[in-house]
């Protein structure tokens, strides 16, 4: 990944991070805030409700004190013979919009029921009780109906006469018609859970319309607050279908829990309003991250451009050309960095121009001092023999013949020699371009082996010979590679004069091939292993240090790689690498 | 005048002037048509033959007109065995609710009302009224089906027959425990008819719960409280009953049975017959009677709760009355409008 892309990708991580930061705060405040004007909503609407809840009371508490004050309620009560008025609390239940009515003597016996006219002559002993309803104020409770139990928001009047008295009691009940008959605000609704029995049922929750079909989810909100006593906030359902539930016991006179009453408010309004904050807070933040990272992309490039020029000359340099420069565009870090890079340049180029004439010099006295050496050891023969046939004509003319014969071989055999060492200058002079086709190393080092089998034995040298059985081929000069193999074999045989063993290895390496050659001789050090194909150099007593030079440069010509590794004492091994 | 003196022979005149608008006052007329009003909607094809009511009309007025389950005009019989009626025509109207026919009567659309029992003591004051002997008699009918006589004895023991009197009934008729009425029998009174609510629990405890539920049949819409009532008696003594509309699958029917003889043991025979009981033992004495009514009575498979009186609303322009029999027959021969021709 470059440098570029790298900066991009962090300036485009640091832009989508910054933004969704910034959108996640602004969204969870915004809701937050929208948050709190539903609850207040909610609050309000609950508010609202007890409001309605208590007008309706108050409503009850009315028609039930205009029956108590009415003539019909006072002829009731001064009369005797309660028996007459069987049908009577049916009428004034209807007249004074009353769904259940009971007229009530001051014994406690019931003389007329509206809700369950046959009721008469019982008992309804809560109406003497010392504690429990009050005038004037409406309350819950829990009334029997011929049908079963119900729920009913009642209250209570006495109507005194004559002496006697009377108990007028009515209320309606809280069913679907009462709940219907609630003046609700839009988006509100209103469940009834009526809790007259001990487990849940699910046909004593009422709503004022449609039947309710999700009991399962208002199941555990009703039966928490009838355990806890106490209301209850919930969030139902999910999404647009969420709603808010405020769920409030509601308790009767005996402070027995008698309903639960579930005030629902619609979240769809809510929901939307957060899904189209969300939707265009999300635009807007693919906005910003876009704008971010075109910035960014043009931010970087403008950063990175001076850095890839750099680069690109640095890369020139290492590729060799040291005169590569950058253009100084700035003043700044990158500029000074530009500036330090032509500097260093230009200092390397005069140090490799000052190299290069030391390492020429030292390249020409090496190579003289190599080439007196090599010159004068055949050139003391020749100068002892001429000298030699001189003295003889001289001294001794009779022997001369003998000696010309002797001295001519002599003379012959150390031109010979000196035309070998100038050979040898020649052939590393003209070492010619590879010419490359495909070579099984495999048949070469055998080849190479088989050369020197002779010498192996005279050595006193094991071969060993370990090739892999499956060896690709490689692009290469196999007379040259050949000749450096065996270059590497003479070198290895010269390292053990004692004898020992050479082994000759290949193995496939990556796409291309190895050959390793490795000898049990004397070993190296490790400053003869740095200078190792300097050429000339050479840790033999005889010898031009051309051939691992030679070897090296075929190696370099084939664009492979040689290494050593050796350990004094113990041998070397040089692995060549060719792809 | 005859020597008597100015003044005393004014007098005279005086007296014999009004002695003569009263006779002319009170001497029945002729003409007019009584228009009645039932509750009962008769939708046989032709008039009933049979029976109390219409039926009673005849011989002295003669049918004229039949339109099932609305109405029936009856004219009078110029050939009567009795003579002619006073009134030209009686005309029938059927299916009248008691409110509708109430409202008819003080309107004066009406000349004849049935008043149901509960309704006799708040008739206006001053409305002429014409009652029957107690001739009807009201009564649970066990079905097949309730076979533990525990349970029936559980249900008849637990019905407060006093309170359905005092108030559903407003005291019309009588609390009764037999099935023939008192005036009939004379021996009514000894049949028990007091509730007795902790015997009836005993009782209904020792039921199956299975047979702790039955259901209550009434056909009447005006019965219908006095149904609920014995529902509501019965819960208390841990039955549960419920009141079915329809009797005919219900385990008990409270039902209405007319008293249609003078003579005790006819009646006894035919509401045996009519319940599905065995039929009484001839009775020639008031003893065998009474054993062949508390035979049929034993095993509380019919439970007798009440003997109701026929209660009519007259019109004030009806004059001659009552215009029924101590056993609720129509006797309207005799009666005449006022206003009809003299």
């Amino acid at each position: 990944m470059t440098f570029r892309t790298r900066l991009l990708v962090v300036y485009t991580l640091a832009v989508v991070a910054s933004v969704g930061m910034v959108e996640w705060l602004v969204e969870r405040a915004t809701r937050d805030a929208f948050e709190s004007m539903e609850r207040q909503r909610a609050d309000a609407l609950v508010a609202q409700f007890q409001r309605e809840y208590d007008r309706r009371g108050q409503e009850i508490v009315r028609a039930v004190k205009d029956v108590a004050l009415s003539d019909a309620a006072v002829n009731v009560a001064i009369s005797s013979d309660d028996s007459a008025f069987y049908n009577e609390a049916s009428a004034m239940a209807s007249a004074h919009g009353l769904g259940l009515l009971e007229l009530v003597g001051g014994d406690g016996a019931i003389v007329s029921s509206a809700e369950w006219p046959v009721r008469f002559g019982y008992k309804e002993d809560w109406l003497l009780a010392p504690t429990g309803w009050k005038p004037g104020a409406a309350f819950l409770r829990r009334e029997e109906l011929p049908d079963g139990f119900t729920l009913a928001l009642a209250a209570v009047e006495t109507v005194n006469a004559g002496g006697r008295q009377l108990y007028v009691a009515g209320g309606q009940q809280l069913d679907q018609e009462f709940l219907a008959g609630l003046v609700l605000p839009a988006g509100m609704n209103v469940l009834l859970y009526r809790n007259l029995e001990p487990q849940f049922a699910r046909r004593l929750l009422t709503g004022a319309a449609d039947a309710v079909t999700d009991t399962p989810e208002f199941q555990s909100l009703i039966e928490r607050v009838i355990r806890e006593r106490r209301a209850r906030v919930a969030t139902l359902g999910s999404g647009a279908a969420a709603e808010t539930v405020h769920a409030l016991p509601l308790a009767g006179i005996d402070d027995n829990l008698l309903a639960v009453l579930l005030i629902v408010s619609s979240r769809r309004e809510l929901v939307e309003l957060e899904n189209s904050l969300g939707r265009n807070g999300a635009w807007v933040a693919a906005g910003a991250i876009l704008t971010g990272i075109l910035m960014a992309a043009w931010a970087t490039a403008r950063v990175t451009r001076p850095v890839r020029r750099l680069a690109e000359s640095a890369g020139q340099v290492a590729a060799g050309n040291w005169n590569a420069t950058v253009e100084v565009t700035s003043r700044d870090e990158v500029g000074q960095l530009a500036q330090a890079f032509n500097r260093m340049t230009h200092e390397l180029v005069e140090q490799r121009e000052r190299l290069v004439q030391t390492e020429r010099v030292a390249a020409w006295r090496e190579l003289a001092r190599r080439l007196a050496h090599e010159l004068k050891n055949p050139l003391f023969p020749l100068q002892i023999t001429v000298e030699n046939m001189q003295r003889a004509r001289e001294s001794h003319p009779q022997e001369f013949d003998e000696v010309f014969r002797e001295g001519s071989r002599t003379l012959l055999a150390e031109l010979a020699n000196l035309k070998q060492i100038i050979g040898r200058f020649s052939d590393f002079a003209k070492m010619p371009a590879p010419e490359m086709q495909p070579v099984n190393l495999n048949a070469l080092a055998g080849e190479t082996m088989k050369l020197f089998e002779a010498q192996f034995a005279q050595a006193r040298v094991t071969a060993r010979v370990e090739l892999a059985a499956e060896l690709p081929t490689v692009a290469a000069d196999a007379e040259q590679i050949a000749r450096a193999l065996r270059n590497l074999v003479l070198n290895a045989i010269d390292a053990m004069p004692e004898g020992g063993t050479l082994t000759v290895r290949t193995m496939p390496q990556g796409a291309g091939a190895r050959i390793e050659i490795a000898d049990t001789g004397t070993g190296l050090s490790q400053e003869e292993c740095a200078r190792l194909f300097t050429p000339y150099y050479t840790t033999k007593t005889h010898g031009t240090g051309l051939g691992l030079a030679i070897v090296q440069s075929v190696v370099s010509d084939h664009h492979g790689r040689i290494t050593v590794e050796s350990q004094p004492g113990k041998g070397t091994t040089f692995r060549i690498d060719l792809g | 005048m005859l020597g008597l003196s100015p003044r005393i022979a004014f007098r005279l005149a005086v007296l014999l002037a009004l002695a003569g608008a009263l006779a002319a006052a009170t001497r029945p007329r002729y003409g007019g048509t009584l228009r009645v009003e039932i509750r009962a909607s008769i939708e046989s094809a032709d008039p009933p033959q049979l029976g109390t009511g219409m039926p009673d009309l005849a011989p002295a007025f003669s049918i004229t007109r039949w339109e099932a389950g609305r109405r029936a005009a009856y004219a009078a019989d110029e050939d009567a065995p009795g003579g002619r009626p006073f009134l030209d025509e009686v005309q029938v109207e059927l299916a009248r609710t008691p409110r509708e026919q109430a409202i008819d009567l003080d309107v004066g659309k009406a000349d004849l009302i049935e008043i149901p029992p509960g309704e006799a003591r708040r008739q206006a004051a001053g409305r002429r009224t014409w009652v029957s002997q107690p001739v009807r008699v009201l009564l649970l009918a066990f079905g097949a089906r309730v076979d533990d006589a525990r349970a029936r004895e559980a249900l008849s023991l637990a019905v407060d027959r006093t309170a359905i009197f005092n108030v559903l009934l407003q005291r019309q008729g009588e609390i009764s425990g037999a099935l023939l009425p008192q005036w009939l029998s004379g021996y009514a009174f000894a049949f028990n008819s007091a509730s007795d609510a902790a015997r009836a629990r005993e009782l209904a405890a020792s039921v199956p719960a299975a047979a702790r539920s039955l259901s209550i049949g009434v056909n009447d819409g005006a019965l219908r409280p006095i149904a609920e009532r014995i529902a509501l008696n019965a819960r208390d003594a841990g039955l549960a009953v419920s009141v079915a509309a329809q009797g005919g699958g219900a385990d008990v029917r409270l039902i209405e049975m007319r008293i249609a003889a003078a003579e005790p043991a006819r009646p006894l025979a035919g509401i045996a017959t009519m319940l599905g009981l065995a039929p009484p033992a001839q009775a020639d004495s008031a003893d065998a009677l009474y054993n062949a009514e508390r035979a049929l009575l034993d095993g509380f498979r019919v439970v007798p709760l009440f003997h109701l009186t026929d209660v009519y609303g007259v019109a004030a322009r009806v004059k001659g009355g009552p215009g029924i029999s101590p056993l609720g027959a129509w006797r309207f021969e005799n009666l005449w409008l006022e206003g009809g021709r003299p």
